[in-house]
């Protein structure tokens, strides 16, 4: 008597498959809903509001800044905790787990009594030099790094181990100082991961909302990014503007899903 | 170019006996071809890397010598190498190249060229591009560089893959070009990890060959690190043995192969026949081995337990006692017969006391002499094949 794998009946397996495809299908049916809701004509007319038009230029351009900054932070930093050891590396790795754990209102709230003119020494020498950041686009952009530095981090950390150390010994030996080694061998074989890296934190940075609206405040017309305008709309009662908004950053989700879906694929057959 | 290999010749025979004065003296003449004497000394190299350790390490390598080094997983070889070329920083040591001390030079400015097992060739550059990496760095012109990577890529029979990109080629092409690449600077050593480890019996012995021609060509001094047994007898001048971050024995080939120093590194050199016995001295410089029972003969002034190795290809096979001065004669069953392609091993069980003896022969001789599995047989050997350690 024998088994046949394929063919013989498996409630275990069924029950498996039929509760992802479930999954799959609600949250197709719930996301095309929110796409449906508004007529095309209203959808096109708040697109081309003055207040989305704001919203869009005000989250691409705080994410291009915040998300360079982070770029700044996260590639030597990343690239340090991949291949060199120094004092205080094991807490430096368990603190960079913190933020994907920790609400990112908390980040928020940190950040605003850090720059707070009157609650904190920093905020209040800041002030006396007539700069103020808190509740200002500044915030916004401070918010987003601050949030998504160490996500970058981690996930540069990843690309940066896919690169044999032996590459670099080689690229070392055969007569390139330590700069010219990491521009010219480790960034372009981390290449893949270093872009879908930086794809991932400037999407987070165009959708993060606790942290911004904790420090940037929800500010119409100032501090006002595409999830603020999502969230302002909605408590006014004007639906159509918030699905507006949040039908662009469900697209923006989409594209840079395919995307790093593209590059991360890339990152497995390229350097076998 | 004859004077050079005469030296090595030299080296081989007597140990290299160096001054760093000589060294200095011939350094102030010709400055980077320093033909007679030490090329790399390694001088109290101790090192710590997370799990592992080397303490007092001391080595000295000719120049024009080819090194290759043997030993466990774990010996630290590959660490040893690795600092050679400045990628490690030592505890305490030194390390000079040519009299000249290295031990704080970054790697770019060593002039010493490694290559991996694994290759290491750049995966977003061409083959050109990867062999002509170096010369870029030292500013060569685009002209010259594309003139030397075409003539050194010739030379190593992969002058028509400059334009392809590493992932296209096999294992023995890989590796082709990262010894293209290492050599073109024209080194000072040559550092080699496992560089035919990963490939298949024909590649691996054809670029044997290669390393071996250019070894000759260059007089680069090359130190290699390998598991292959062949790689030692093809290739080496001298055999550096490491266990556990030291070395435990570096002599000639031929030291190494007949007076392994311990039980790994007869194992490891293929010594098949090893016993453990009793060891009583008799008179002019022979002794007397009890192993289980059986007696042989051997040249040595221990005494009490010792180990016992002979090679298989000491042991003379024969279906009638020989008449020989030899002095170990012993007579058993054959047990067994295998067969690796290239030789066959026949094992034979000592009548009285069932040591086992491995022997070896060439296809050819076993058909000659129509042995087979059940036969009774002689296996004679001289006192000096038997290796007591």
């Amino acid at each position: 008597m024998t088994i046949q794998n394929k063919h013989y009946f498996s409630a275990f397996k069924l029950l498996c498959i039929g509760t992802a495809l479930a999954a799959v299908i609600g949250l197709i049916v719930i996301f095309t809903g929110m796409l449906l809701y508004p007529s095309l004509d209203d959808l096109i007319s708040c697109l081309l509001s003055e207040e989305l038009r704001f919203a869009i230029t005000l989250s691409i351009v705080t994410a291009l800044i915040s998300t360079f900054l982070c770029a700044i932070v996260a590639i030597p930093s990343a690239y340090s905790m991949t291949r060199f050891d120094f004092f205080g590396k094991e807490a430096a790795n368990i603190l960079l787990n913190l933020p994907l754990s920790l609400p990112p209102l908390v980040a928020g709230i940190a950040l605003l009594i850090f720059f707070s003119p009157v609650l904190s020494p920093v905020g209040g020498l800041l002030a006396a030099m007539g700069i103020n950041v808190v509740y200002t686009t500044t915030a916004i952009v401070i918010a987003q790094f601050f949030v998504n530095t160490p996500y970058m981090i981690r996930s540069l950390r990843s690309s940066f181990a896919m690169v044999n150390p032996r590459y670099e010994h080689t690229a070392r030996t055969l007569g390139c100082s330590e700069w010219n080694t990491f521009v010219q061998v480790t960034l372009p074989m981390a290449k893949s991961g270093l872009i879908a890296g930086i794809v991932i934190t400037w999407s987070k940075a165009m959708g993060e909302f606790g942290a911004v609206l904790m420090f940037a405040g929800a500010i119409a017309m100032k501090t006002e990014t595409l999830p603020m305008a999502l969230f302002i709309n909605m408590t006014t009662g004007d639906i159509e503007k918030s699905v507006a908004a949040a039908i662009i950053l469900l697209i923006i989700s989409a594209v840079v899903l395919v995307a790093v879906e593209h590059w991360g694929k890339e990152t497995g057959v390229e350097y076998v | 170019m004859s004077e050079m290999t005469d030296t090595a010749e030299t080296d081989k025979t007597n140990k290299p006996v160096e001054t760093k004065e000589i060294t200095k003296a011939v350094e102030t003449e010709n400055a980077d071809r320093d033909i007679s004497g030490n090329c790399l000394t390694i001088e109290n190299f101790s090192i710590t890397l997370g799990d592992f350790k080397a303490e007092n390490l001391n080595l000295k390598i000719g120049a024009g010598e080819y090194c290759i080094i043997i030993g466990p997983t774990g010996a630290g070889k590959t660490i040893l190498l690795e600092s050679i070329a400045g990628i490690h920083r030592l505890k305490s040591g030194k390390i000079y190249l040519h009299g000249r001390d290295i031990t704080d030079i970054p790697p770019e400015h060593r002039g010493i060229g490694i290559v991996y097992q694994d290759y290491m060739l750049f995966p977003h550059m061409t083959i050109g591009d990867n062999i002509a990496f170096g010369l870029k760095h030292r500013g060569v012109s685009r002209e010259e560089r594309e003139r030397q990577t075409a003539e050194i890529a010739g030379k190593l029979g992969i002058g028509h893959l400059l334009g392809r990109y590493p992932q296209t080629l096999s294992g023995g092409e890989k590796q082709r070009a990262a010894i293209a690449r290492a050599i073109i600077l024209k080194p000072k050593v040559l550092l080699l990890d496992e560089p035919l480890s990963a490939l298949d019996n024909t590649t691996r012995e054809n670029l044997r060959r290669e390393l071996k021609k250019l070894h000759s060509e260059m007089n680069t001094t090359i130190i290699h690190i390998t598991h292959h047994f062949e790689d030692i007898y093809s290739l080496a001048d001298r055999v550096v043995v490491m266990r556990e971050g030291s070395i435990i024995q570096c002599g000639s080939v031929e030291e190494i192969v007949r007076k392994p120093d311990t039980r790994f590194i007869a194992d490891f050199t293929g010594m098949e026949n090893i016993y453990a016995g009793i060891c009583t001295p008799l008179s002019n410089g022979t002794c007397e081995i009890d192993i289980n029972g059986l007696k042989l003969y051997a040249v040595s002034e221990r005494r009490g337990d010792v180990n016992v190795g002979i090679r298989p290809e000491e042991l003379i096979i024969s279906k009638e006692k020989l008449a020989s001065s030899a002095r170990n004669s012993v007579c058993g069953e054959v047990i067994k017969i295998t067969d690796n392609g290239i030789f066959s091993k026949i094992a034979v069980a000592e009548e009285k006391s069932g040591v086992i003896f491995t022997a070896a022969l060439t296809k050819q001789g076993i058909e000659s002499m129509n042995v087979s599995t059940g036969d009774k047989v002689y296996l004679t050997f001289k006192a000096t094949a038997v290796h007591v350690f």
